[in-house]
């Protein structure tokens, strides 16, 4: 229905993605050794991580909080559906038709400029890939419900939600990997349910964890998602005590 | 008497009845004021959003020491440099923001029909809806990076007076650029009702002038050079501060940024032919 602006979107996306190949590119060309990382190396990083990013946080659930806020949430609550049920899988076809969009950005991408990225041929790394996207596309869902329920107590579930996006900008690693900072700090975020959302699965694709920690970055994937789908439970319940159904 | 050459000539469709500038200017200030009132409504959003764009800032500046910190350089440039060139990216950001916020609201007016109401007053429609906006509080930002910029300035030799006033020229000259990128958004937006896309586009393009344009290629830097002149509006400002700049390339800016407002009051005017008011 809305094409230009469809068409739109995507050119913002192809040109952050071209910006970014640019730079570093640039970097890389002056420097073969990036804190451990070669060209070919923190290009397929990059490459891999804004595509895994376009996947993971393409997301519906932002609408969520002005629902809550406007009352339109009350529709929802009187049909026989899981609301949150159905965002997810909103969440889904959304997520289905820019990966469709995003696979021919990557191939014009590719046509163009022919970057030293490294296509994965291990199978086993490839299905542990797909896993850890698929368990970051649910802890993100959860984060992103949870910022939106914001919603039941403020009209201004935005604040938030733009730190929200400051942060992970750069603490899931879809700017730099994450393990060039300084050990202490990385050691810290290793705990924060963010590298899980896009740092994890590119260093996942890449082949660069060690068995062991591929094991326990799955762990530590799973637990948050448990802690956040609790947390998500228990906000949802707390918010529909005080929701009023306002603008109705 | 600007106002009036710019925007109020016969053929560029804006309708001024009255001949004082001042007139617009006051309704430019009741306006602000207006739009300030109604975002101190929401201080805890307004609050936390600075907070966000601070936090923005200096992730990236962390991202700046962390891309220089192998080779100390960046094109050529120093980190000081480099950094220069980030704040007066910034500098040209927040100005934009703060004067043409009302841009970012234009697809409601187009949508709504709302538009057919701007274009009855008795004002150029295209001032009411550049400026009808501005919000002040995109300004809080502004004193602490103009603080930086003072500091990053210290740590650069050779800052002479002429560089800082051919900088400021060149810097309105660059927010000329800006709002004709914001005045071709409105073009867009009376013929295709697509608005948010679009002005985000024009920020993800403005964003490639983070960084010194010698990092790119050199077709894309004759494309941000030349046809989108994001060198013109960022770039040069900066190496006009750091003094490595010639006179030729003041005129070519210059011309840039004239070429391309005509070109956007141009785009406006036959947008305006094409307004269809299907919405009202």
């Amino acid at each position: 229905m809305y094409r230009t602006s469809f068409i739109l979107y995507r050119v913002r996306e192809l040109l952050k993605l071209f910006s970014l190949y640019f730079l570093w590119h640039f970097v890389t060309a002056q420097n073969n050794d990036f804190f451990g990382y070669d060209q070919s190396e923190i290009i397929t990083y990059l490459l891999i991580s804004t595509f895994v990013g376009d996947f993971i946080y393409s997301t519906r659930t932002t609408a969520i909080a002005s629902e809550i806020n406007e009352g339109v949430l009350t529709n929802f609550l009187l049909r026989p559906l899981s609301y949150l049920r159905y965002y997810f899988t909103r969440d889904l076809a959304d997520k289905a038709m820019n990966i469709v969009f995003a696979l021919g950005e990557y191939a014009i991408f590719f046509s163009l400029l022919h970057p030293p990225f490294i296509f994965q041929t291990n199978a086993s790394l490839l299905l542990l890939f797909l896993a850890s996207v698929l368990l970051g596309v649910i802890l993100y869902f959860f984060i992103s419900v949870l910022i939106s329920l914001i919603g039941f107590w403020s009209n201004e579930g935005w604040g938030p939600r733009f730190i929200f996006y400051q942060v992970i900008g750069i603490v899931s690693g879809s700017l730099f990997p994450l393990d060039v900072l300084p050990k202490p700090v990385f050691a810290l975020l290793e705990w924060l349910p963010f590298p899980y959302l896009i740092f994890f699965q590119s260093k996942v694709y890449q082949g660069q964890l060690p068995g062991s920690e591929i094991v326990s970055g799955f762990l530590i994937l799973v637990v948050w998602i448990c802690i956040m789908y609790v947390v998500t439970r228990f906000v949802w319940k707390k918010g529909l005590r005080v929701y009023t159904a306002q603008g109705r | 008497m600007w106002l009036r050459a710019l925007f109020g000539r016969k053929g560029f469709v804006c309708i001024l009845h009255k001949d004082d500038d001042m007139k617009y200017i006051s309704l430019w200030i009741r306006v602000t004021l207006q739009t300030t009132q109604v975002a101190l409504a929401s201080r805890l959003g307004v609050t936390l959003f600075t907070v966000g764009k601070l936090l923005r800032f200096v992730f990236f500046m962390v991202f700046l020491s962390l891309i220089t910190s192998k080779t100390k350089t960046l094109g050529g440039y120093t980190i000081w440099e480099v950094i220069l060139f980030f704040l007066t990216f910034n500098l040209i950001d927040i100005i934009a923001q703060f004067l043409w916020r009302e841009v970012y609201r234009f697809r409601s007016y187009i949508v709504s029909g709302s538009f057919d109401m701007v274009l009855t007053k008795p004002i150029s429609p295209l001032l009411r809806i550049l400026f009808g906006g501005s919000d002040v509080l995109d300004l809080l930002t502004l004193v602490p990076l103009l603080l930086f910029m003072g500091y990053v300035s210290t740590q650069i030799n050779e800052i002479t007076v002429l560089n800082i006033f051919l900088y400021i020229l060149l810097v309105i000259n660059g927010l000329v650029i800006a709002m004709s990128f914001h005045i071709f958004v409105l073009a867009l937006g009376v013929v295709t009702t697509e608005v948010d896309n679009a002005i985000w586009i024009f920020r993800e393009i403005t964003q490639l002038g983070r960084f010194p344009l010698n990092i790119y290629p050199k077709a894309v830097t004759f494309l941000f050079t030349f046809l989108l002149p994001i060198a013109a509006m960022i770039s040069i400002p900066t190496q006009a501060l750091l003094g490595i700049l010639t006179v030729r390339g003041v005129i070519i800016c210059i011309c840039l940024s004239g070429i391309f407002l005509s070109l956007s009051l141009l785009s406006w005017r036959e947008a305006l032919k094409r307004y269809a008011s299907a919405s009202s």
